[in-house]
């Protein structure tokens, strides 16, 4: 049972990997300087700080303290977020309140920039494929590599400023959920989409030009076009399937730094997400908050991986025969 | 020099481009306090927001009155500093591990490869604004004791930088180990250590130097990133934090906010092209070994 083996030693694998991200967390969480209870609540009384530190586990060693979070964090109690306005008794929130409400929408813009840039690198990779070394391939290939160099901030302030102070075209503050209105909804993500997606865009259509090229010289597509097919045909079906699969690695690969634009993103244009969410909880000492805002993103990270992973056999044949061999 | 020139003369027109801009930088950073300009923080109460190229002010100064060429030039010096120590502390650091897992195997390899998973498994900005955040901020009732930002922020970027110097390398010294000429270096009796220095690290380097330059393209953007969300060097030291500290005048003097974007983009895009350049090269050198 070759397959089996593989897939539990690849799973026993992503469970170490994420024990150690989320033990890497407690580490750096427990080292937050100065007393958790006097941070939170300043004006609390000595015993209600005593049991604050009983609940938070801060007095029992790290090990202790890890355990019992994770036991919670398996359970589906992500912990308290305690809020600066209540006092200890009355806090209440709990931190799988604030990300039920924040992640919908980190995810929404990512699943809006994932589809958009690869709904415009595909068309425009393949054109440049077929149209390699000519004049346009040249002078859009730079400017590709231009953007591509260009980080997310920058492009996110360039629009924020040109559409939204100069123009006055969109309001470059806030989130509009899509029950509050579909076409408000729309016009609150265009600005914080089109500055994720830029770089993605010139990267993937970057990579997918290279892929095309060097699958067009293989011997299937010599063999396909003396066939008779169409070139369309060829371009779709030989050629375009093989290729996406750099497609996806690189979608994979670039998850990381999407989630960290997105966080950045958020704060320029005033996006209750997740990423702000996570960036209020370290400023606010939030330490529960921040153990479990940063292990579901792990988990989503390297779940994401494994994911893309499982299907590439799937899209390209080739895949299996090799790990068959 | 001169056939250092003639040489240049030879190169791509981007390659004498990027040369030229990291040229400007190093002048900066090097000599940026010789230039006649009043100091990076000193605000000038008489001219509080002026535009670009007026006299006495380049670009200008933002609406406390700093000189805004000063500042930029001020932020050169932070900005590579950083890029460059953290890219050199992370090749040193991530080259010996990589090469040590490479070449040891066993729990060495399992030890050394789990730190590089672990750490890879969280979004980069995640991991270092978590970092920054905790080992820079003060004690509210003992404030001394903090750490400069400048510092906690090389160690986070170093932290996490090395395992994407490190698996590269792992990777690198593993497929060269299995190479003919290594074999026949063993076959002759040359010893493991030596093969290590004369076969392995020579070729890993140049795979390491070509990805260092990207990094250092990171790095930059990791930095602005971390001062838009507060977390970045000190205010309006860095070009990340000067960007960070003008942002909220954007709909009033723009230019401030642009001028380091536009700083920060132009020395990503000339370190991407040397990354880009040195990959085309070594491909190319290693297809004839």
């Amino acid at each position: 049972m070759p397959k089996l083996f593989r897939i539990t030693q690849r799973l026993s694998q992503v469970v170490l990997v994420l024990f150690f991200v989320t033990f890497l967390v407690t580490i750096l969480v427990r080292l937050l300087p100065g007393d958790i209870a006097t941070t939170l609540f300043p004006f609390a009384t000595e015993n209600e700080k005593i049991a604050i530190r009983d609940e938070l586990g801060v007095n029992s060693n790290i090990f202790v303290y890890y355990f019992r979070w994770l036991g919670n964090f398996l359970t589906g109690d992500l912990g308290i977020y305690y809020s600066a306005g209540q006092s200890y008794e009355e806090a209440s929130l709990t931190v799988w309140a604030m990300l039920s409400q924040t992640i919908p929408r980190t995810l929404l813009i990512m699943v809006y920039t994932l589809g958009f840039s690869l709904l415009c690198s595909i068309p425009l990779g393949m054109l440049l494929a077929y149209k390699a070394d000519t004049r346009i391939d040249k002078v859009i290939s730079n400017i590709l590599f231009g953007l591509s160099s260009i980080p997310n901030f920058a492009v996110g302030l360039g629009l924020a400023y040109i559409i939204g102070v100069k123009f006055e075209l969109l309001n470059p503050i806030g989130y509009i959920t899509w029950a509050e209105g579909p076409a408000e909804h729309i016009k609150s993500v265009i600005m914080p989409v089109l500055s994720l997606s830029l770089g993605l865009i010139a990267t993937f259509t970057r990579l997918l030009r290279a892929d095309i090229i060097s699958t067009l010289k293989e011997d299937f597509v010599t063999m396909a076009s003396s066939k008779g097919l169409s070139n369309r045909w060829i371009l779709w079906r030989h050629v375009f399937r093989p290729s996406s699969l750099s497609l996806l690695t690189a979608a994979a690969l670039n998850m990381g730094s999407l989630i960290g634009g997105a966080v950045i993103i958020e704060v320029i244009f005033a996006i209750n997400g997740v990423g702000m969410f996570l960036v209020t909880s370290i400023a606010l000492r939030q330490y529960l908050a921040i153990q479990s805002t940063v292990a579901l993103i792990a988990i989503a990270y390297i779940l994401f991986n494994l994911i893309v992973d499982a299907f590439m056999p799937k899209i390209d044949p080739r895949i299996r025969s090799h790990h068959g061999a | 020099m001169a056939p250092n020139l003639k040489m240049l003369a030879n190169k791509p027109i981007g390659y004498r481009l990027s040369v030229l801009w990291l040229g400007v930088c190093a002048v900066f950073s090097i000599f940026g306090d010789l230039f006649p300009l009043p100091d990076w923080n000193y605000s000038d109460s008489e001219v509080l927001g002026v535009g670009m190229f007026s006299p006495g002010h380049f670009f200008g100064t933002d609406f406390i009155g700093v000189d805004q060429l000063s500042a930029i030039i001020h932020g050169t010096r932070y900005s590579l500093g950083i890029a460059l120590t953290t890219v050199f502390l992370a090749m040193v650091i991530g080259g010996f591990l990589g090469i040590l897992a490479a070449y040891r195997r066993g729990w060495v390899d399992a030890v050394i490869s789990m730190y590089f998973n672990t750490t890879l498994s969280i979004p980069t900005l995640i991991l270092v604004v978590t970092m920054v955040a905790i080992f820079a901020s003060p004690d509210p009732f003992n404030p001394k004791t903090t750490i400069p930002r400048v510092l906690v922020v090389i160690i986070a970027v170093t932290f996490v930088l090395i395992p994407v110097l490190g698996r590269l390398a792992r990777s690198s010294a593993l497929s060269w180990t299995g190479r003919e000429f290594v074999l026949v270096a063993k076959s002759m009796g040359m010893k493991p250590r030596s093969i290590l220095w004369q076969h392995i690290v020579p070729n890993v380097l140049p795979a390491m130097l070509s990805v260092g330059f990207l990094a250092a393209g990171v790095v930059i953007i990791v930095e602005g990133g971390l001062a838009l969300l507060g977390a970045g060097a000190e205010p309006g030291a860095s070009w990340g934090s000067l960007l960070a500290r003008n942002r909220g005048d954007i709909s009033i003097i723009p230019h401030t906010t642009f001028i380091p974007v536009i700083f920060i983009s132009i020395t990503v895009m000339v370190l991407n092209y040397f990354g880009d350049y040195f990959r085309t090269q070594i491909d190319g050198r290693e297809s004839r070994i």
